[in-house]
C-alpha cells in the first residue's frame, strides 16, 4: 500500500512540476501574440481609442496615459508589468477598472459552465453506457446519428429552438437570462437551464462517443470475463471494474471541453443575454476596448489550461497505467 | 469538429500504395460516394444555395426593399413572412446564401493551401523550425477557438478580406499539422530517398513526389475545415462581428430578429433552417468522403 501511495505521489508532482513550467510559458506567449495581435497590427491605440474627429495632441495624451507610447517593448512590458500587479486598465466601453469587470463576469461564466457540466456528464455516461451494452443495434446506431447531427447545428440554431418551445410555447422559462446574474437561487436556476442545456448539447456527442468506447473496451475484455465467471453480481461489476476503465478516454476530452465551457461559451451567453465573460468578450472587440479583450484573453487562457491540469490530475488518480508508465519512463 | 480531425489522418497516410494503383481507385471511390444518399442529398442541398447565392438578383427578389407590413406572418405573397422592417423573408433567406458562401470557403481554400504548405515544409525539412512551429501551434490550439477568433477580430477587423484572411490564419494550424504528420509517414518510404539519391531538387521533392501522396489526406482536410468555415463565419455573423445590415446574412438576421421571436418566429426560424442545412450537408460530405477514402 505504502509503495503505491510513494508512486503515485511522485507520478503527480512530476506531472504538476511540467504543468507549473509550461502553463506560465504558454501564457507569456498568448500574453504576446495578444498583444502584437491587438495593439500593434492595428495600428495606433490611441487614434484608435479616440476616433477620427481627436487632435493629434489628444491622441498623444491619450498614448502617454495610457502607456502605450515607447518602443514596443516597453509598451508590452508596461502593460504585463500592469496585469501581474492587478492594475488592468480602464474599460473603454464602460468606463469601470477592467479587472472587476471581469472577474464579475467569469463568476458567471465559471457558474454557467459548471452547470453545464452537472447536466452533461450523466446524461453523456448513461447514454454512452447504454449504447456499449446494445453495441451495433438500431437503438444505438440512432442515439449516435441523433447526437452528431445535433453537434453539427450551430449553438444558435438549436438554442433558438429551444427558446421558440420551451419559453415562447410552453412559457416555463424566461426568453432573455440577463436577470438571472441577481435573485435567489431558484430563480437562478430557472433562468440559467435553458442556456447551459443548449451548451451541455454542443459537446454531448463526442462526450457520449467517448464513454461508448470506453465501455465497450471495458466489457469486451479478459477482466470483465473473469469478473462475470467469478460471479461476481452485475452492480458490482460495473461499480469497480467497468465505471472506472470507461471513464479514462471520458476524461481527456472533459479536459479540452471544460475550459471552453468555463472560460464563457460566446454564443450561448450571447443569444440568451447572459452576462458572462464571452459575451463581454464579444462586446469589446466589436469596440475595440483593448485592454478589456487582453485581460479576457489572458483569464480564458489561464482557465483552460488550468482546466486541463485538473484533468491530469484526476487522469493520474484515476488510471493505474499512467502511474506505472510514469515509473517506468523516470 | 476538432476532436475528429486527427483520427483521420493516419490511415489514409499510411494506406496509399504506389502511385500507379490511384487511377484505378479514383473513378470507384465517386462511384460509391454516389450511391450514398446522404451525400446526394448533401450535394443537392449545396448546389441549391450556390444557385440561389448566384441567382437571386437575376429572379428579381428583393431582399432589401420594404415589401409588405410589417412583420406580418407568412402568406401567398410572403411564404416566409416579412421581418420588422417589412422585407419579404423568403428574398432575404435565398440572398443570405452570398455571404454564408463567400467567407466561408474562401478562408477555408486559404488555410487548406497554407496550412498543407506549411506541414509539407515541416514535415520534410524537420529541425528547429519544425520543432518551433508545432510548439507555437501548440499554443494557439490551447485557447478556446472563438476567443482566438474574437481577438483576430480585433486585429483585423470585420471587412470580407479580413474575416477570410482571419478564417485562414484560425484553421491552417490544425491541417499543418495533420499534413506534417502525412508527410512523416511518407519521407519512411524508399520513394523519398530514391528521389533524393536521384539529386532531385527539394521544390521538386516536395510538390511532385510528396503532395500527390499526401493529397487524399489534405482533400479530407479541405471538406473538413470547409465545414467547419461555414460554421465559425455563421457564429462570427451571428455574433455581429461579420456582415453589418443591411446585409441579408442568416446569422445576422438571427441576431436581429431573436426579439421578436415571441410576436413573428418565422424571421428568426427561416434563417436558423438555412444555416443549419448549409452546415449540415458540409459536415455530411466531409464524413462520406472521409469514410469511403479509408
Amino acid at each position: 500500500m505504502t509503495t503505491t501511495s510513494v508512486e503515485r505521489r511522485t507520478a503527480l508532482l512530476g506531472l504538476l512540476g511540467k504543468r507549473v513550467v509550461q502553463i506560465p510559458v504558454v501564457l507569456l506567449v498568448v500574453s504576446i501574440l495578444t498583444f502584437w495581435l491587438l495593439q500593434v497590427v492595428p495600428g495606433n491605440p490611441g487614434r484608435n481609442a479616440l476616433g477620427q474627429y481627436a487632435t493629434a495632441a489628444q491622441v498623444t495624451a491619450w498614448n502617454h496615459d495610457n502607456g502605450v507610447d515607447g518602443s514596443l517593448v516597453t509598451q508590452y512590458l508596461h502593460w504585463i508589468g500592469g496585469f501581474f500587479v492587478g492594475d488592468w486598465g480602464q474599460s473603454l466601453v464602460y468606463s469601470t477598472p477592467v479587472r472587476e469587470l471581469v472577474l464579475e463576469r467569469l463568476g458567471n461564466s465559471l457558474l454557467l459552465g459548471l452547470y453545464a457540466f452537472v447536466i452533461m456528464v450523466p446524461v453523456a455516461i448513461a447514454l454512452g453506457s447504454a449504447q456499449a451494452y446494445r453495441e451495433g443495434k438500431r437503438s444505438d446506431r440512432a442515439i449516435t446519428v441523433g447526437l452528431l447531427s445535433l453537434s453539427a447545428i450551430p449553438e444558435f440554431v438549436v438554442g433558438v429552438v429551444l427558446l421558440l418551445v420551451f419559453a415562447v410555447w410552453l412559457r416555463v422559462v424566461p426568453v432573455q437570462s440577463a436577470a438571472g446574474a441577481s435573485g435567489d437561487f431558484f430563480d437562478r436556476l430557472r433562468v440559467m437551464t435553458l442556456p447551459a442545456v443548449v451548451l451541455a448539447l454542443g459537446y454531448l456527442a463526442v462526450l457520449t462517443r467517448m464513454v461508448r468506447s470506453g465501455t465497450s473496451e471495458a466489457i469486451t475484455s479478459q477482466f470483465h470475463r473473469t469478473a462475470v465467471i467469478k460471479g461476481l453480481s452485475s452492480a458490482t461489476i460495473v461499480r469497480r471494474h467497468v465505471i472506472r476503465n470507461a471513464l479514462v478516454p471520458t476524461l481527456s476530452v472533459l479536459g479540452i471541453y471544460l475550459g471552453t465551457l468555463l472560460g464563457g461559451s460566446v454564443i450561448v451567453e450571447t443569444l440568451f443575454s447572459y452576462p458572462g465573460l464571452g459575451a463581454l468578450m464579444v462586446t469589446a472587440a466589436d469596440r475595440k476596448d483593448v485592454l478589456l479583450l487582453e485581460s479576457g484573453v489572458m483569464i480564458t487562457g489561464a482557465v483552460s489550461l488550468l482546466a486541463l491540469l485538473f484533468t491530469d490530475i484526476c487522469f493520474v488518480l484515476m488510471d493505474p497505467r499512467i502511474r506505472f508508465n510514469a515509473r517506468e519512463t523516470n | 469538429m476538432t476532436a475528429t480531425i486527427p483520427r483521420s489522418a493516419a490511415p489514409t497516410a499510411e494506406k496509399q500504395g504506389p502511385v500507379t494503383d490511384d487511377a484505378g481507385e479514383r473513378p470507384s471511390r465517386i462511384r460509391s460516394l454516389l450511391k450514398r444518399p446522404s451525400f446526394v442529398i448533401s450535394v443537392l442541398i449545396i448546389v441549391w444555395w450556390v444557385v440561389a447565392a448566384l441567382g437571386w438578383q437575376i429572379v428579381g427578389l428583393e431582399p432589401y426593399a420594404k415589401t409588405g407590413d410589417l412583420l406580418a406572418s407568412p402568406d401567398w405573397a410572403h411564404p416566409f413572412g416579412t421581418d420588422n422592417l417589412g422585407r419579404d423573408m423568403f428574398a432575404r433567406v435565398v440572398a443570405g446564401a452570398g455571404p454564408a458562401l463567400l467567407v466561408g470557403p474562401l478562408g477555408a481554400l486559404l488555410a487548406t493551401v497554407v496550412g498543407g504548405t506549411l506541414g509539407l515544409v515541416a514535415g520534410y525539412y524537420r529541425g528547429a523550425v519544425d520543432t518551433l512551429m508545432m510548439r507555437f501551434f501548440d499554443v494557439i490550439l490551447a485557447l478556446p477557438s472563438l476567443i482566438f477568433l474574437i481577438v483576430l477580430v480585433g486585429a483585423f477587423g470585420i471587412s470580407t478580406a479580413a474575416l477570410i484572411l482571419i478564417v485562414g490564419i484560425l484553421f491552417a494550424p490544425g491541417i499543418a499539422r495533420i499534413i506534417r504528420a502525412a508527410t512523416l509517414v511518407e519521407m519512411g518510404k524508399s520513394y523519398v530517398t530514391a528521389a533524393k539519391l536521384q539529386g532531385e531538387k527539394d521544390s521538386r521533392i516536395l510538390f511532385r513526389e510528396l503532395l500527390p501522396n499526401i493529397l487524399p489526406t489534405l482533400v479530407i482536410q479541405a471538406t473538413l475545415s470547409l465545414a467547419a468555415a461555414v460554421f465559425i463565419t455563421a457564429s462570427l455573423s451571428f455574433l455581429g462581428l461579420g456582415e453589418q445590415p443591411p446585409s441579408a446574412d442568416w446569422g445576422l438576421a438571427i441576431n436581429e430578429n431573436r426579439i421578436y421571436l415571441q410576436t413573428a418566429w418565422w424571421t428568426v426560424v427561416f434563417p436558423a433552417i438555412g444555416v443549419a442545412s448549409l452546415v449540415v450537408a458540409a459536415n455530411l460530405i466531409a464524413d462520406n468522403i472521409r469514410e469511403v477514402s479509408r
